[in-house]
């Protein structure tokens, strides 16, 4: 397989959330002696945006997202340790601190939102659910996160999430039901 | 003894209710709190408020027990209270109810996954649901209410856990978003998938609830009809829930807008029209005038 073929086939591998072949064509990357960050970058990362795309546009629903999400990262359980062996960072979205608002027991976008982050290589730390406000501010201070995400299904709880909109430190991303350009600026700094 | 829901169906258009959560927050439900706790600690306050639906016109009300199947109630540590919670849910609103009025023993989703994505069996889901469904039937539900599905696997899961315990009619209510290739759930299911199987698992009404607002309910209604002969619920929301200037949680929605679009969903075929999410007793009311002009005169 060459190099642009390697490359199509993760990404394919991806968009079809083919978690043994993302596993094996990132083995294979690996046996070859590719250029990792660009099997990552090149490779992977464009088939993980590829499906956000297809979920945006109502092609690829909830188990489809999961699916390749796992793809990803098996992909990168498999290229981590050669990474960390040749001590080369992959390019990493950062650190990031998640929950869902107190009050609010559903889970089920914070789990999808934390493993997309994870799946893009971002740095995850899950609170769960029901988190008290502080314990966002406190995580994020103790791990040095960038980004703070906070999850409300219900519309009662939603005033949580504009209330964890202080004028500094990280920046917060909310989510909710089928509400992320409903919400946003309405809950935004 | 009055009509059974199911012959009254075929006699007009049947008014449902609107929302419960946002009425009991209103009544100072505390956040956090599982709304269905307040059936046996502020069973007055829950019963104003079927007895408001009531006044404006609601046929049938829905029970406070959304969240009351036993897998949802864990999460809140009543998972051994589901009968109990459930019970005392239908029975306030049995006691409120005026003669020849419906109350519908409500059922929302788990909120968990079935494998592969999540860890949970379709048996697992049948017993949560079962003995939710044990609790409204025993407390006088007319109808059993499996609403606000996401995933069809789920909802059938639910009918077949309510059919193991009762006899009672099940209707059944799944939560479609709209996209340019047509209406899905989360999962990705149509409307017509849905329909026909909840339809060959013997339901006996088949709806969209939740997510749509009015006008996008008109066009899922449309598609429900082409899909199924089953009676046709539909209760759409507000539109999306916004924070105004004021901090408060509003609907994007008013309600003559959404009014407006009322008519139509009953013309495309819905005969159990009731509200959502950002409706309250003034969308019924409203409702029901409609309904009177049109049919009732």
């Amino acid at each position: 397989m060459n190099r642009d073929e390697l490359l199509r086939s993760m990404n394919e591998a991806i968009v079809a959330g083919n978690k043994a072949a993302a596993a094996a064509l990132g083995a294979e990357a690996v046996r070859s002696g590719a250029d990792l960050l660009e099997v990552i970058e090149k490779g992977y990362v464009p088939g993980l945006q590829r499906v956000g795309e297809l979920w945006e546009q109502g092609e690829y629903f909830l188990p489809e997202l999961i699916s390749s999400a796992e793809a990803m990262k098996a992909a990168m359980a498999v290229l981590k340790p050669e990474l960390d062996r040749k001590n080369i960072e992959a390019r990493g979205g950062g650190k990031v601190v998640i929950g869902t608002v107190e009050g609010d027991i559903h889970d089920i976008g914070k789990n999808l939102v934390a493993s997309m982050l994870q799946a893009g290589g971002f740095e995850v730390y899950d609170l769960g659910a029901d988190v008290k406000l502080e314990r966002f501010i406190e995580k994020a201070e103790a791990v040095g996160a960038g980004i703070i995400c906070l999850s409300a299904l219900l519309t009662t709880t939603m005033t949580n999430q504009k209330r964890a909109s202080p004028r500094k430190g990280p920046p917060r991303q909310v989510q909710g039901p089928r509400r992320r350009r409903a919400c946003q600026p309405q809950v935004g700094r | 003894m009055s009509l059974p829901l199911l012959d009254f169906v075929k006699t007009r258009t049947v008014l449902l209710d609107g929302a419960m959560g946002t009425e009991l927050m209103a009544r100072g439900l505390p956040q956090g709190t599982a709304p269905e706790a307040w059936n046996v600690e502020r069973p007055g306050l829950v019963k104003e408020i079927h007895g408001e639906y009531f006044a404006a016109g609601a046929d049938v009300v829905s029970t406070n027990s959304f969240g009351g199947s036993a897998l949802k109630l864990a999460g809140h540590g009543f998972g051994g209270r589901t009968y109990e919670l459930n019970l005392a849910a239908a029975r306030l609103a049995r006691e409120i109810a005026p003669a020849g009025r419906y109350v519908a023993g409500s059922m929302g989703p788990t909120g968990k996954f079935l494998k592969p994505q999540g860890e949970f069996t379709e048996e697992d889901f049948a017993a949560a649901y079962a003995e939710q469904a044990r609790g409204l039937a025993d407390g006088g539900a007319d109808v059993l209410l499996v609403e606000t599905q996401y995933d069809l696997r789920e909802a059938l899961a639910a009918v077949r856990g309510v059919r193991s315990v009762s006899l009672l009619p099940v209707f059944v209510t799944m939560t479609f978003n709209s996209f340019p290739r047509g209406y899905f759930t989360l999962m990705g299911d149509t409307v017509a998938r849905s329909a026909a199987a909840l339809e060959k698992e013997g339901v006996e009404a088949v709806g969209a609830n939740c997510t749509l607002n009015s006008e996008q309910m008109v066009g899922c209604v449309r598609t429900l009809r082409a899909s199924t002969d089953l009676p046709i619920i539909a209760q759409a929301n507000a539109g999306q829930p916004v924070i105004g200037q004021d901090g408060r949680v509003g609907y994007s929605q008013g309600l003559e807008d959404y009014v407006r679009f009322v008519p139509e969903i009953v013309r495309a075929g819905a005969g159990l029209v009731g509200g959502c999410c950002g409706t309250n007793p003034a969308f019924i009311r409203a409702m029901a005038r409609i309904f009177n002009n049109k049919e009732r005169s």
